[in-house]
C-alpha cells in the first residue's frame, strides 16, 4: 500500500463542492439528532441511508461519516443542558457538564465538549490514516477471553461512578446486569425473564431505557418542586460567557491526549463502542486528576476526558472495517452496507483496487472533524439558549421529544411503557439514594461481559486458563489490579479522613 | 422571523399535501426483520433504489427493523390484507424457530402470501488454514481421526448452526461437534483466523477478507455442486457427496388475502429490477450472492427441506 501514490487522486475526489455540501448536512442533521434524547446516531444513519443510494461511494460516505461523528458530539448537548445524555455515549458527559451549566457555565460546557470532540476525532482520524492495517492487525489478534478482560476492567468504573455509598454502587451495577439478562439467552437462543412479552424477547434497547433512567426521571423531579425553585436565576445565565480559563485549558490537555489514545484502542476493538470508551476515560481521568473532589460536581477534566474518547472512536472504529470488513459498531455496520451497495467489498485488497476511494474516505474523515467544529462554534450559543427557555414551556417539550424518541427506535408503542417504568424505576432509586449511573453501566456491559465469559470456556472446553493465556490478558489483569488496589486506597484514605475529622469535631466539642 | 418561519411551513404543507394528493405511484413499505447491514437488508435496499426505474405505479420502501420474530409478530398483527406492505421471512423463521421454540413465533406460513424470492445464498465451511484441509476428502480423513470439530456460528440456532449439524451428523461426527456461538457473521467468520474454533460456516462474502489474507481455506459449501463463478469458483458442494444441505433464501410475502392481482404486479416488479444488469452484477460480483426467482412450490420444498434438516439434527445443535 502506497499512501503517497493515492493521496492525490483521494485529494481530487475528496475536495468537491458536492462532498463539503453533504459532509456539512451531515454534520447538521447528526449534531441535532443525537441532541435530542432518543433519537440515536444509528437511527439517523438508518433513516439517511437510502439517500445515499443514489449518490457515488465518496460522497455517501462523507454523508454518513459527518452524522456519525457530529452524533459523538451531539449526544453531549443535552446531557449538559437538560442532564439527560441525547446518546448512550454521552452519559459519562452528563456527570460533570450539567454540573458546570447549573454553575452558571453552560456555553463553557458546550466549549469544552465540542473542543475535546473534535482532538478525538482528529486524533483518530489520523491514527486510522497511518497506523490503520498496521493496528488492524494487532485487534485481530484479540479474542473472546480478551473481549472478557476488557469488560472485566470496564467493570472497575462502577467504583468511580458510584457515588457516595459503594455498596449502593454495587447493587444498583449488579441491578444493571440483571437487567441486561432480559431477552434471548446470547448463547443458547432460549428466553430469559421475557414472561412471555414478545418484544422482550430481543432484550431490553439502552436508548428507550436512557429516557426513562435520566430524561423521564428528570421531570417526575420537577414536578416534585416549587415552580419558584425550578428556573435557573437569570443572574446566572447573563453571566455565562462562555469563557475558559488558561488554567482549564491546561488541565484539558493531559485527559484529552489521554482519552483519545483509549477511545482510538477501544475503538479498534470490535463489539465496543463510544460508550465503554468513554466510561473508560472519565474513570482514568479522575484517577490521575489532582482534582479528584471535582468529579461529580462539574469537572473541565471530566467532560473533556468523555467527549475525546467517544469521538475517538468514530475513527479507530473504521480501522477493522476498511481494513478486514469487520464492523466494529451498529453505526459502522450500516456504513459498511453503503460502501457494498456502491460495489466495494472493504479489505485490504480494496486499497490496491480502489485506494483513491479508500484514502479519500480517511483524509474526508479529518475534514468532517473540522467542520463538526466550525459548526459547533457557531450552534454552541444557539444551544446555550435552552437553559434560558422557562422550565414550564421547556418540559412538556422534552416530555414529547422522549417519548417520540423512544417510539422512533423501534416503531412500536412498547417501548413507551418501558421508558416509563424506568423513568418510575430511576426515581423510586433516586429516592434511595440509589445511583443511576452504575445500572447503565451494568447494562452496557452486561451482555458483552456473559457472552465473552461463557464462549470463552466453551472455547476452552470449562479450562480458566484460557483466561491467562495471552500477554493481552495479562495486561488487563495488570490493570485491573492497579485500578482495585488504587480504589481500595483512596476508600482506606477516605475513611480515616472521615474519622480524623469526627475526631476532631468531638475533640472541640 | 416568526411571521417568515410560518409562512415557509405553511407552504411547506400544502405543498406536501398537494404532492401526496398527485402521486400516481402506491408506496410498499418492505419490511427486513433483521440488521440493516445484513445481506438480505442490503438486498431490499437495493431493490427499493431500484423499484421506480421499473415502475410508474410502485414504488418500493425498505426499512430494516432487527427483531428476527418479533418483528414479523408486530408486522403480522399491524397489518391486514391489502394493505401496502411486504415482510420477509426465511428458513430460519419457518423452519427453524418453528421447530425449535415456536412460542417465540405468533404467526405460521398462512398468514403470508408468496411474492417472490429475491436470491439465494451458498454458505461456504472455511477451516483454519493451519489444517491444510481444502476438499471434503481433506474433511473426512480430519473428521476419521476423531478430534474435536469446533465450529464458528452466527447464532445458536441459525441456519449455519444446522448446516455444520448436517454435515458433520451426517459424516457420524455429531458427538464431536462443538458449535460456538458468536453475535454477528462478521465475527464468526473472524473466530477461525483468531485460532478461536477450527471451522467455520458463513455467507462468501463474509469470509473472503480474510480468505484473501491466507488465514483459511475454503473447504466446501453448501450446495448441490462445486461454485461457478467468482472467488470461490471450484470449491466443491456437499451435495455431491451426498450430504445434506441447504441455500439460504429469503422470501418476500404479503399479507395473506392481498389481491392477486397486486401480488403478480409486485412480482413482476421484483423480477424486472433483478433482470437488470446493474443489480444482477452487483449480486454476483459484490454480494458473491445469486439472483433466484421461486415459485409458490419451490418456497414449500425449500421449507420442507430445511425443516427435515432441523427435525433430523436438533439433537446436534441444542443438545
Amino acid at each position: 500500500m502506497d499512501m503517497l501514490q493515492f493521496i492525490g487522486p483521494a485529494s481530487g475526489l475528496l475536495f468537491t463542492l458536492e462532498n463539503i455540501i453533504w459532509i456539512n448536512l451531515g454534520v447538521f442533521i447528526g449534531s441535532v439528532f443525537a441532541a435530542i434524547p432518543g433519537l440515536s446516531v444509528i437511527l439517523c444513519v438508518i433513516l439517511f441511508l437510502p439517500v445515499t443510494y443514489t449518490m457515488s461511494a465518496v460522497p455517501g460516505m462523507m454523508f454518513l461519516l459527518g452524522i456519525y461523528c457530529a452524533g459523538g458530539y451531539g449526544g453531549s448537548v443535552s446531557a449538559i443542558l437538560i442532564n439527560t445524555p441525547g446518546t448512550p455515549h454521552a452519559a459519562a458527559t452528563m456527570m460533570d457538564g450539567h454540573p458546570l451549566s447549573q454553575q452558571g457555565r453552560t456555553k463553557a460546557a458546550l466549549k469544552i465538549a465540542l473542543y475535546a470532540s473534535t482532538f478525538g476525532g482528529i486524533f483518530s482520524a489520523l491514527m486510522l490514516l497511518f497506523l490503520g492495517p498496521q493496528v488492524a492487525k494487532i485487534s485481530a489478534k484479540l479474542g473472546t477471553a480478551e473481549y472478557f478482560m476488557v469488560c472485566l476492567f470496564g467493570m472497575t468504573i462502577i467504583a468511580g461512578v458510584s457515588g457516595k455509598s459503594m455498596i449502593k454502587g454495587i447493587i444498583a451495577a449488579c441491578f444493571g446486569l440483571l437487567l441486561s439478562c432480559v431477552g434471548s439467552d446470547p448463547m443458547t437462543s432460549y428466553d430469559r425473564f421475557t414472561f412471555g412479552v414478545s418484544r422482550l424477547y430481543l432484550g431490553l434497547d439502552l436508548a428507550v431505557c436512557l429516557i426513562g433512567l435520566f430524561a423521564l426521571v428528570e421531570i417526575i423531579a420537577k414536578a416534585e418542586k416549587k415552580h419558584s425553585e425550578l428556573n435557573m436565576h437569570a443572574s446566572k445565565i447573563s453571566k455565562d460567557d462562555g469563557k475558559i480559563t488558561k488554567d482549564e485549558y491546561k488541565r484539558m490537555v493531559r485527559p484529552v491526549v489521554l482519552s483519545s489514545l483509549i477511545g482510538s484502542m477501544v475503538g479498534i476493538v470490535p463489539g465496543t463502542g463510544a460508550s465503554e470508551a468513554s466510561w473508560f476515560s472519565y474513570n482514568t481521568a479522575k484517577n490521575m486528576s489532582k482534582h479528584k473532589e471535582e468529579f461529580g460536581k462539574g469537572s473541565v477534566e471530566g467532560i473533556a476526558a468523555a467527549e475525546a474518547a467517544n469521538n475517538a472512536v468514530t475513527g479507530a472504529t473504521l480501522i477493522p472495517l476498511l481494513t478486514l470488513g469487520i464492523p466494529g459498531d451498529g453505526v459502522v455496520a450500516i456504513m459498511l452496507s453503503a460502501l457494498m451497495i456502491n460495489g466495494l467489498n472493504p479489505g485490504l485488497s480494496l486499497f490496491t483496487t480502489d485506494g483513491d476511494i479508500m484514502y479519500a474516505i480517511m483524509l474526508g474523515l479529518i475534514l468532517v472533524n473540522i467542520f463538526m467544529f466550525i459548526q459547533g462554534k457557531f450552534l454552541t450559543s444557539l444551544f446555550a439558549k435552552v437553559v434560558a427557555i422557562p422550565q414550564q414551556i421547556l418540559t412538556p417539550i422534552i416530555v414529547i421529544f422522549c417519548f417520540a424518541g423512544a417510539y422512533s427506535v423501534n416503531n412500536n408503542y412498547f417501548d413507551l411503557s418501558v421508558a416509563l417504568v424506568f423513568g418510575l424505576m430511576a426515581w423510586l432509586m433516586r429516592k434511595l439514594e440509589l445511583p443511576a449511573v452504575p445500572v447503565l453501566l451494568g447494562m452496557v456491559l452486561g451482555n458483552m461481559t456473559e457472552t465473552n465469559f461463557r464462549r470463552a470456556l466453551l472455547i476452552s472446553n470449562g479450562s480458566p486458563s484460557i483466561f491467562f493465556s495471552s500477554v493481552f490478558c495479562w495486561i488487563f489483569i495488570g490493570l485491573i489490579a492497579i485500578v482495585v488496589f488504587s480504589i481500595i486506597r483512596s476508600k482506606i484514605k477516605e475513611t480515616r479522613a472521615a474519622k480524623t475529622a469526627t475526631q476532631e469535631v468531638s475533640s472541640n466539642g | 422571523m416568526k411571521r417568515i418561519l410560518s409562512l415557509i411551513l405553511a407552504v411547506l404543507m400544502i405543498v406536501g399535501m398537494f404532492a401526496g394528493c398527485s402521486s400516481k405511484t402506491e408506496s410498499w413499505k418492505v419490511t427486513c426483520p433483521w440488521a440493516p447491514s445484513g445481506v438480505a437488508a442490503m438486498v431490499s435496499q437495493k431493490a427499493a433504489a431500484k423499484s421506480t426505474e421499473h415502475s410508474d405505479s410502485i414504488t418500493l420502501v425498505a426499512e430494516a427493523i432487527k427483531g428476527d420474530a418479533a418483528t414479523v409478530n408486530t408486522w403480522v398483527a399491524d397489518t391486514e390484507a391489502n394493505d401496502p406492505e411486504l415482510v420477509f421471512v426465511g428458513e430460519g423463521l419457518l423452519s427453524i424457530t418453528s421447530i425449535i421454540d415456536p412460542a417465540k413465533m405468533q404467526f405460521s406460513y398462512d398468514d403470508f402470501v408468496f411474492v417472490e424470492n429475491l436470491y439465494s445464498s451458498i454458505f461456504v465451511l472455511s477451516a483454519d488454514a493451519k489444517l491444510n484441509i481444502k476438499s471434503l476428502a481433506d474433511l473426512e480423513a480430519y473428521v476419521a481421526k476423531g478430534e474435536e470439530i469446533s465450529v464458528a456460528v452466527n447464532g445458536a440456532t441459525s441456519s449455519e448452526a444446522f448446516l455444520a449439524a448436517a454435515l458433520f451428523g451426517s459424516m457420524g461426527a455429531g458427538a464431536q461437534l462443538k458449535l460456538t456461538p458468536y453475535q454477528s457473521a462478521a465475527e464468526a467468520a473472524q473466530a477461525v483466523a483468531k485460532g478461536e474454533t477450527k471451522f467455520a460456516v458463513s455467507h462468501q462474502t463474509q469470509i473472503l477478507e480474510t480468505y484473501q489474507q491466507g488465514s483459511v481455506s475454503i473447504v466446501c459449501a453448501f450446495d448441490e455442486k462445486a461454485i461457478e463463478d467468482g472467488p470461490f469458483a471450484g470449491v466443491e458442494g456437499v451435495g455431491e457427496h451426498g450430504y445434506p444441505y441447504f441455500r439460504n433464501c429469503c422470501f418476500v410475502m404479503a399479507r395473506k388475502g392481498t389481491d392477486e392481482q397486486k401480488i403478480t404486479e409486485l412480482k413482476n416488479l421484483y423480477d424486472e429490477i433483478l433482470k437488470d444488469e446493474e443489480v444482477s452484477t452487483w449480486l454476483n460480483d459484490t454480494m458473491l450472492l445469486e439472483a433466484d426467482t421461486m415459485s409458490t412450490e419451490d418456497v414449500q420444498a425449500h421449507i420442507e427441506n430445511v425443516q427435515n434438516i432441523v427435525n433430523q439434527y436438533k439433537d446436534v445443535v441444542v443438545g
